[in-house]
């Protein structure tokens, strides 16, 4: 059974300063405090097409999973795991689009988790806002003796997945102030 | 969040001997894309040096065969093949 979600969102930034932030959110050194689930992250490959304008990046980011049911603890022997993520990342400055794409890139046996979120100039203020959209599809792979737990997890999973966008969404609007103040100053000094 | 494990800068568990090189090329990333690339300078590409060091660390370290197989299928080549097909998944090493 597939949950697909749906988000949209506005930032009250320009793009450029949005896709600075959304590429800190995993990297920052507040991001332990603010996206606590979040234990790892590397970028395994990036490429830019200098005539296009146009930059490609795959990065893994490893979350630790929400407390799993009662049953799977057992099972597995421990309370939580640790799901490798892969999010391919392409940005075209010239455009002014990024579109990124997270799938779980371990515990497919179990679970198929993607997401697919977009930053574009909003059309009412393309200078100054930044429109986002998220889709998330969710699906638990059938395993019929456990049917009934794989039907919990999934719904635990999502649920723990979506309060995690709305942190991710909120740390890249913190990031967002943080920037913007930062700018500010520096016009102060010169 | 009761491990032994504690996170860095920037996360800092898997492959920790490349920590260090990671944040300098996350640094370095960074600031080239919120003060150029994103801007509208995106004709040269910055921060290669730190990248190559950042990835051959990698290539040594990481362990987790998900993510050897996601960093060593990817084309390591910094530059998209000018061929025009526009895939971003081109030749496998």
């Amino acid at each position: 059974m597939v949950r697909a979600y749906k988000h949209e969102h506005i930032y009250r930034h320009p793009w450029d300063r949005v896709t600075t932030a959304a590429w800190r959110k995993f990297t920052d050194p507040d991001t332990p405090n603010f996206l606590s689930h979040v234990v790892d992250v590397h970028t395994l490959q990036r490429r830019l097409d200098p005539a296009a304008g146009r930059l490609q990046a795959t990065r893994s980011i490893t979350v630790r999973s929400p407390p799993l049911p009662f049953i799977l603890r057992r099972i597995l022997g421990q309370e939580a795991v640790v799901c490798h993520c892969v999010e391919t990342t392409v940005v075209d400055a010239r455009d002014r689009s990024m579109e990124i794409v997270i799938r779980n890139a371990s515990l497919r046996g179990l679970i198929e988790v993607e997401e697919r979120s977009t930053y574009r100039p909003h059309p009412e203020r393309p200078e100054g806002w930044t429109a986002f959209q998220q889709e998330t599809r969710i699906r638990c792979k059938p395993l019929s003796a456990l049917a009934a737990v794989a039907e919990k997890v999934e719904h635990r999973c999502a649920e723990r997945f979506m309060q995690n966008s709305a942190k991710g969404r909120e740390f890249v609007e913190r990031i967002c102030k943080y920037l913007e103040a930062d700018a500010a100053a520096s016009k102060i000094s010169c | 969040m009761g491990s032994n494990k504690t996170m860095s800068k920037g996360g800092g568990v898997i492959a920790s001997p490349c920590a260090q090189l990671r944040a300098t090329y996350h640094d370095c990333f960074n600031r080239w894309y919120s003060e150029k690339f994103s801007k509208g300078q995106w004709d040269k590409e910055e921060c290669i040096a730190e990248w190559d060091k950042y990835r051959a660390c990698l290539e040594q370290y990481l362990e987790d065969k998900h993510l050897r197989h996601a960093l060593l299928e990817a084309d390591s080549s910094p530059y998209f093949v000018k061929d025009g097909a526009g895939s971003s998944n081109s030749v496998n090493t």
